[in-house]
């Protein structure tokens, strides 16, 4: 998988050279020392700019952890600020950013809207934009991450395969959406209901926020098993999140029963919530890879030169399923260690 | 007779360093500015240029024009919001509700926007409106209902909040996906005039209307009173009700406007959005001065508080601060401003209490002798002992008297009257005129106006018929002075020049009547002498930094003034006419008491009031402002030394300043802080302060047909 990435990443590079002014005469004899010449002083010293929108999870926690070791590598520089789930902080350190004036800047959009002008702004001032994961309406030169609407469709086609016709089961389902106007809920609910789309036989009977806390979901959770207690399935955008609907399915003695869907990419935490089988299966990206992605895609837009806005790309992160005992070991990461 | 004193009281001896020492205190300058209103909020404005200061010295690229701007930009919406929690928190209540608001204008807003496809100005007027249902829902509720505010609007908080949750649920996608447009609509979310940002620009606007309309109008201070104590604003006549709803319909307004331009700026509708605010606007509130328990605080207090709270935030986010500990952060903060609130409101009264006396050196040469058997003019006797009594039990402190010439006798009283004894005995009283503060110095003019200096209001006047009317209350204020000192404090006495211009003495403008002594612990040059010409009712200071004036008489000839000092036991004479005009003699100095009034004698000469007499123990106080210092702030007030004002004195003096004669009332049986004396017809009249009568002795060698309205308004005629 991991060299899926990397061949993804090393084609992206090809098509930047093409794009940008490549260094004069990188051929012959001397054309090697050139273009570590040109790499290198295209990197050293450059800062890079990270605004998760939150840390203390193993999501972010692990790409800062990897970025940082990445850029550092490279002989470059992360700063992070952590608004800590605060919309205000988040646009008062975007802003704070862009005045800093790093070489390049990696966000975590909260939703589609909160940071869209502020990102125009940074592109207009000069600094190439990577998005991960959770991408703007404003788009920059790269977006890192799953495609959401895959994600959807996938869990989608998981569902309609346990509770759809002929699974014998009620069909009904419950949606536990993140943020309701972040990218990953939106691109999520758009597969998830193009997929049920093709089964008339799932009825989604409830779809609410739980915006990215396990204590609503939990809550929503617990009150859709007192109107539906023959509910099938429950979906969540977010492990994390997803925890809490799993803990009120197994309050009511239901584990097993009802099946437990959910996209994340917390390593270790998600690799135990499946074998305990409190998660029935997580739809799984890969996170320190996404990390080196972010550092690789941000390495070769610096040393293309090329204008922030000259281009629009997306290194879509590859997505594993894991269930019990069934998935690749390296998925499960500890950033702690 | 006269030496080297000066009015001011400045110091004979030692050297420059120890004049200047005595003579401006940083002390005095201190307790003077502590008592400015505007210095409520010192605490948090410092605090305010330090943080800057101090992000703006660690933070690269902080100082700059291109970050000013933005900073304001996103400084504006939460402005808006401080300022509506402050509103409320003045009237006395709290709105914990601003945040719901602000997200509740911020979906309206969008809803309208880019659902409702509606042009820019409705959406404004539509997100106003719905800010001020909000606000009336809680207006009605507090104001008519008397419901808590606290729960009222923590109540309107989730409920607000749950709307806005389950409108979000419906239409937050479709909004985060709008794409309508408006070139007005983008000027509110990023457009900018003149350099400001357009957000910034408009809460300066409401800002600047809404401190004015706050601290400078009727309904602002209507709403300021009810913060203050409800129950006195309604015995006040104050609309409570009203008021309050309309002030919860302000707060709704301006949260709502805060949310319009952040749905103008950034078209979010995160599920966070103003989630938390209401304690953001109560921290920066309080921080900024603006106190809990209502009736105490302004906009500009607010947005000082703001401002500490965003650049408080905003600088840790940039330093790089997990967000967790920002928001303790905050939260200790408004633990500690909330600390401060208390401790500030309690006890700054009391620091400028503590600070205010400032007392300086009082130099005097021993006193000349008043024992009996002295010789001097000064020896003690008993000629006032037998004195007639008017008005016994009747009056109360009549400091000055005065007799007009139909022979009645007026004087002022404590309560604030004027009153009036006529008979052949005096036996008859009556209430001639009711001023209200407290009657001290009077004086006739030509028209046979009673005018009067009335402590704590300033100079009246009383037609013969009884009507009272104000002559002036207000005199130019001196620059570079912080007390406004242009508002009349302690009018003390006056006398009227041949001119019609009226000249009067104010004792202090640093203590009020009912803490005249504390002036004396001083001993400082707080007084002036003021002249009002009814003429072009125009008010002017003549002479400045005077130790303590007293008593005004207008010299026989009218062409100088005599005035005295009563801390420097000593009368001094201003020339109004001739050519000495403008010149200040010291006519007499240290007398064996303190000064008090002035007034004509039949012979030419001049009576004098000592309302006390001086002691050594008291002299050598008055030359040590240490020790002075110490006795008021170590010991209670009826144990400190005070001049001895339990005897009766009153003098004659010629116009050259020779003593002529003393008459006494040793320890003060019947004349005890003896104040003034009028001599009409061949007696003298006797007035004092605290006295529960007036006196009178025959004089038996005055010109028994003299009487003060003729000597002034009729001399030569017949």
């Amino acid at each position: 998988m991991l060299k899926t990435t990397r061949c993804a990443a090393a084609a992206l590079a090809l098509a930047f050279a093409a794009a940008a002014d490549p260094p004069a005469g990188l051929s012959g004899a001397n054309s090697s020392a050139e273009l570590n010449a040109h790499a290198l002083a295209s990197l050293k010293g450059k800062t890079v700019a990270w605004l998760p929108v939150n840390m203390g999870v193993p999501l972010t926690e692990i790409w800062t952890k990897v970025m940082r070791e990445e850029a550092q590598a490279r002989g470059m520089k992360l700063v992070m600020r952590d608004p800590n789930f605060s919309t205000t902080a988040g646009l008062q350190a975007l802003s704070s950013l862009i005045g800093d004036k790093p070489d390049l800047l990696v966000v975590h959009n909260p939703n589609v809207q909160l940071y869209a002008k502020e990102l125009k702004r940074a592109e207009e001032a000069g600094i190439p934009v990577i998005q991960v994961n959770m991408v703007s309406n404003y788009k920059t030169a790269a977006y890192i991450g799953p495609d959401w609407n895959a994600v959807g469709r996938l869990l989608g086609q998981e569902v309609i395969r346990q509770c759809g016709s002929g699974s014998g089961k009620s069909g009904k389902v419950s949606v536990i959406q993140g943020e309701l106007t972040s990218g990953v809920s939106i691109g999520q609910m758009e597969g998830l209901n193009a997929a049920f789309a093709k089964d008339p036989s799932i009825r989604v009977v409830s779809s609410q926020a739980g915006n990215w806390d396990a204590n609503k979901a939990h809550d929503i959770t617990a009150t859709v098993l007192q109107q539906h207690p023959d509910l099938c399935a429950s979906v969540g955008f977010w492990s994390t999140m997803e925890i809490g609907a799993a803990q009120a399915i197994k309050s009511a003695g239901k584990l097993g029963q009802v099946k437990v869907y959910a996209s994340g990419g917390e390593g270790k935490v998600d690799c135990e919530n499946v074998d305990s089988g409190l998660i029935t299966k997580v739809l799984s990206y890969d996170a320190p890879d996404q990390a080196k992605a972010i550092i690789q895609v941000g390495s070769f837009i610096l040393q293309s030169g090329a204008r922030p806005d000259a281009f629009r790309v997306a290194n879509f992160s590859t997505l594993h399923w894991m269930e019990k005992g069934k998935y690749d070991p390296a998925l499960c990461y500890d950033w702690t260690l | 007779m006269s030496s080297g004193v000066r009015y001011n009281g400045a110091l004979m001896s030692g050297g420059i360093a120890r004049r200047l020492y005595h003579r401006w205190s940083l002390r005095l300058f201190l307790s003077e500015l502590l008592a400015k209103r505007w210095m409520e909020p010192a605490i948090p404005f410092v605090l305010m240029l330090a943080l800057i200061a101090y992000f703006g010295a660690v933070t690269p690229n902080y100082a700059t024009w291109g970050n000013a701007r933005q900073l304001g930009r996103e400084f504006a919406e939460m402005g808006f919001v401080v300022i509506a929690m402050a509103l409320v928190v003045i009237s006395g209540g709290i709105d914990l509700s601003v945040g719901s608001v602000f997200a509740f204008a911020n979906l309206t807003a969008l809803g309208l926007f880019q659902i409702g496809q509606l042009p820019v100005l409705p959406v404004i007027a539509g997100t106003l409106a719905a800010g001020a249902a909000v606000g009336a829902v809680n207006g009605v509720l507090v104001g008519y209902f008397k419901t808590r505010p606290f729960l009222t609007t923590l109540v309107t908080l989730i409920i607000l909040r749950a709307v806005v949750d389950l409108l979000s649920q419906h239409y937050s996608v479709q909004l985060a996906m709008g794409s309508n447009t408006s070139a007005l609509w983008d000027f509110l979310g990023g457009g900018a005039l003149l350099g400001i940002p357009s957000n910034l620009l408009v809460l300066g606007i409401v800002g600047g209307v809404g401190h004015v309309l706050l601290s400078r109008s009727r309904p602002g201070w209507h709403l300021t009173a009810i913060g203050s104590s409800r129950k006195a604003a309604r015995h006040a006549g104050i609309a409570v009700e009203s008021t309050l709803c309309l002030t919860y319909v302000a707060s709704g307004m301006l949260a709502a406007a805060g949310g319009l331009f952040y749905a103008a700026r950034l078209s979010s509708t995160g599920s966070d959005t103003g989630v938390g605010w209401e304690v953001n606007a109560l921290t920066a509130a309080v921080l900024g001065g603006v106190s809990l328990s209502g009736g105490r605080g302004t906009v500009a207090r607010a947005v000082i508080g703001a401002v500490i709270v965003f650049v408080l935030v905003n600088g840790l986010v940039r330093m790089g601060f997990p967000g967790a500990l920002t928001s303790t952060a905050l939260g200790a903060v408004l633990l500690f401003a909330v600390g401060v609130d208390v401790k500030w409101a309690k006890n700054r009264v009391k620091a400028i209490q503590k600070i205010y006396l400032n007392p300086t050196v009082v130099e005097l040469p021993p006193a000349p002798s008043t024992a009996r058997d002295s010789g001097t003019p000064f020896a003690e006797n008993d000629r006032l002992r037998d004195s007639e009594e008017i008005g016994l039990d009747q009056v109360e402190g009549p400091e000055d008297v005065i007799l007009d010439r139909q022979d009645r006798l007026y004087c002022g009283t404590r309560d604030g009257l004027i009153l009036r004894f006529s008979g052949p005995r005096f036996e008859q009283r009556e209430v001639f005129a009711r001023i209200g503060g407290r009657p001290l110095g009077m004086a006739f003019d030509r028209d046979e106006n009673l005018l009067v200096c009335v402590g704590g209001m300033g100079l009246y006047g009383v037609t013969p018929q009884g009507k009272v009317y104000k002559a002036t209350d207000e005199t130019n204020r001196s620059w570079f002075k912080l007390n406004d000192d242009s508002r009349l404090r302690l009018a003390d006495d006056l006398d009227i020049a041949p001119d019609g211009k009226i000249y009067f003495s104010e004792a202090t403008i640093r203590y009020e009547m009912h803490s005249w002594h504390l002036d004396g612990m001083e001993g400082r040059a707080n007084g002036r002498l003021i002249c009002y010409d009814p003429a072009t009712r125009r008010t002017r200071t003549v002479i400045k930094d005077i130790v303590f004036p007293n008593g005004v008489c207008v010299a026989h000839d009218g062409q100088s003034l005599l005035f005295a000092s009563t801390w420097l036991c000593s009368i001094f004479r201003y020339w109004i006419d001739g050519p000495k005009k403008g010149k200040i003699e010291t006519l007499i100095d240290n007398l064996p008491g303190y000064t008090d009034n002035i007034n004509r004698a039949s012979d030419g000469c001049y009576w004098l009031a000592l309302v006390g007499i001086r002691s050594p123990a008291f002299d050598l106080a008055m030359r040590n402002p240490g020790f002075r210092l110490r006795m008021v702030k170590q010991i209670p007030p009826d144990e400190w030394i005070l001049p001895g004002i339990n005897n009766g004195c009153v003098l004659k003096f010629n116009e050259k300043g020779e003593v002529l004669e003393s008459l006494w009332d040793p320890g003060g049986r019947k004349h005890a802080t003896l104040t003034s004396m009028r001599e009409h017809k061949g007696w003298l009249y006797l007035g004092g302060l605290e006295n529960n009568r007036i006196g009178r002795i025959r004089l038996p060698d005055a010109d028994p047909d003299w009487n003060g309205f003729d000597d002034y308004w009729r001399k030569g005629k017949a």
